[in-house]
């Protein structure tokens, strides 16, 4: 194995942290008593700064920061991936070091949900359709959300691009990116699944407007 | 040849969410232990002679090893112990962990305590904790958390299988109204009614084709039991053990969409399996438990299931993976009822993880411990009614399964000869 130079963080300039990022750390922060007087719960405050170290990886993400996406590829049976793997899949390549190829900006749906619920930090984009689709000729799907489209349209095998943030609010993230319905798409026709997509994310639209 | 596995007794806290009284793993743990001694007199903690702990997550109560407060409480000090993480099949990875303690002859009696404290925060910061099994790096925040994921791989699975919302909402009714048989079931703890496909129907869109009522209930809980050798179980319960027959555990792909061509899998199964929609962990861990138990015709030969019923539609995906039907059977057995407690291998009878709850690492030992109750008769004991016994069980398979599809165990069980 050859070793490889460490890395400094971060080169000048280079750094970009919101100062509201900042750790906080753990406090005990308040408490609740029954009402039978019989039981207590602390609450209990915690709020981490993580450092994902992307390593082998970095490049996947560098490289949304300039709108673009990069894959991998394997050198010796030619398998290609978004989201990268660094080292082929296939036991018979031996683990093989893969390469870094510029993925185009194109991509088709496997498959798609339409989401009423979601995590706590997604809330408020609900109803989202989330999609697996394949960027250009890459083996994996990658799972974002498709963008562009009323939330009953979503079509198994539609034809994407991919959109990217404005260059100054990218933060090297997937969320960076989503898909749209490619260029010349047409919604397809209402049928009767699609009236019931339609009316079961009628209550989230209101759901959601009602949110602080 | 190794040894036979059998369980000698096992037992749950209620499974609740929010202010129950249940609230402590170590006296969950402690109290589950004091039913089994009730129920198996001659069981002893001290015979034990290695503990596994069973937990998935330390983000719900940010106590690091916490196994080490439930084994201290327990009075177990000086025992060897270790804990086993493996996401939503955590707890089927720790019966698999503690039935190859006794089948290497190095453990003889192994007792296993699960358990999760999933209602620390609110339901929504609760999924996107779960969601930090995903592949954070590619998948988190772009919108999804497990049950838009499965709510993916279902909707192209329905399609393929020409199985429908109804369909699948049948499973969702079934299991809430098992629970209403089971005075420990969350599903009788909190909502407590008994539900019918519109129900599910008309229940609010999680991510389509999954509603409120096809998805599990998050939960706070804990499950105990005890994993011993064959000698052991005639010792201390010779007529209520049952057997480990097969054992069986898988892996896929953490991310779901790195399947549709992955080469291990067209090697085992030929290409386009699993696809993003078919279980091929839960294929390849019940072939190795089905070869183990000598099972070849599973409809037929095994009696009832305790299975991971996510969601609803994993269900039905988990009787496929099963091979209890096929993609041309698939929407007629479901149509037909056959897991229903009246059809021909009813499944969770217990309520499964939609109606008796989903405390992550209790989980798959809740679905054990059920198992245990139907082949040793105690169902009438156990639950409110004989209602949901099945008569004369001999054969039950448990199932445990993790991420989305990521790990899968399985496991057969039979009524001790």
């Amino acid at each position: 194995m050859e070793d490889r130079p460490k890395p400094k963080f971060p080169a000048e300039g280079q750094v970009n942290l919101p100062t509201e990022s900042a750790e906080t750390g753990l406090e005990f922060t308040g408490y609740e008593i029954s009402a039978d007087g019989n039981y207590f719960n602390q609450f209990m405050h915690y709020d981490q700064l993580y450092r994902l170290r992307h390593g082998v990886n970095s490049r996947f993400f560098m490289e949304l920061l300039n709108g673009r996406i990069f894959g991998t590829r394997c050198p010796r049976c030619g398998d290609s991936f978004v989201p990268p793997r660094t080292n082929c899949w296939r036991l018979d390549c031996r683990l093989q070091p893969t390469e870094w190829v510029e993925f185009p900006p194109t991509a088709k749906v496997h498959t798609w949900t339409v989401a009423g619920w979601s995590g706590r930090s997604s809330l408020k984009r609900l109803p989202l359709v989330l999609v697996y689709a394949f960027i250009g000729d890459s083996k994996v799907a990658i799972a974002n959300e498709l963008h562009g489209i009323e939330p009953w349209q979503a079509e198994f095998g539609m034809p994407l691009k991919v959109v990217f943030r404005n260059a100054g609010e990218r933060v090297g993230a997937v969320t960076d990116f989503w898909f749209e319905p490619a260029d010349g798409w047409r919604p397809p026709r209402m049928n009767a699944e699609r009236k019931r997509i339609k009316a079961l994310v009628e209550p989230v639209y209101a759901w959601v407007a009602t949110m602080k | 040849m190794t040894r036979k596995v059998c369980i000698i007794g096992g037992a749950t806290t209620p499974f609740d969410y929010g202010p129950s009284g249940w609230e402590n793993p170590e006296n969950g743990a402690a109290e589950c232990v004091r039913e089994v001694q009730e129920d198996v007199p001659e069981f002893h903690l001290r015979d034990v002679d290695l503990m596994v702990y069973s937990h998935f997550s330390v983000h719900f109560a940010h106590q690091l090893a916490g196994e080490w407060i439930v084994h201290d409480h327990l009075g177990l000090v000086g025992l060897p112990h270790f804990r086993v993480e493996n996401g939503g099949n955590t707890g089927g990875s720790a019966l698999y962990a503690a039935a190859l303690a006794i089948m290497s002859g190095h453990h003889d009696v192994v007792g296993i305590v699960g358990w999760e404290t999933m209602d620390s925060v609110s339901q929504s910061q609760g999924s996107e904790f779960i969601a930090m099994a995903s592949d954070i790096r590619y998948e988190l925040l772009v919108g999804g958390i497990y049950p838009i994921y499965y709510a993916a791989m279902a909707n192209k699975w329905m399609r393929e299988n020409r199985v429908t919302e109804e369909d699948v909402a049948a499973i969702g009714a079934k299991n809430r109204n098992n629970a209403m048989d089971n005075p420990k079931a969350q599903w009788y703890r909190t909502e407590h009614r008994h539900i019918t496909v519109d129900d599910v129907m008309g229940s609010k869109l999680i991510a389509y084709p999954i509603k409120k009522y096809d998805c599990c209930l998050m939960s706070r809980g804990v499950a105990f039991m005890v994993v011993c050798t064959e000698e052991y179980a005639r010792k201390v319960n010779p007529d209520g053990y049952v057997t480990i027959d097969g054992i069986g555990l898988s892996s896929c792909t953490i991310r779901a969409g790195d399947r549709p061509n992955y080469p291990a899998w067209a090697e085992r199964y030929g290409p386009g399996y699993p696809d993003m929609t078919e279980f091929g962990a839960c294929r390849q861990s019940a072939d190795f438990a089905y070869r183990m138990a000598g099972i070849d015709d599973p409809l037929h030969q095994i009696d009832f299931g305790e299975i991971h019923d996510a969601f609803s539609t994993s269900e039905a995906q988990i009787y496929k993976a099963l091979y209890l039907t096929d993609t041309d059977g698939v929407a007629q057995f479901l149509r037909d009822g056959e897991t229903e407690l009246t059809g021909s291998i009813p499944m969770n009878p217990g309520g499964g993880l939609m109606g008796y709850g989903h405390p992550v690492g209790a989980t798959g030992l809740m679905s054990a411990v059920e198992a245990y109750y139907q082949l040793c008769g105690m169902i009438p004991k156990k639950h409110l009614s004989k209602r949901t016994e099945v008569p004369d069980a001999g054969c039950g398979i448990v199932n445990s399964h993790a991420g989305t599809g990521t790990s899968i165990s399985n496991f057969i069980l039979r009524r001790c000869a």
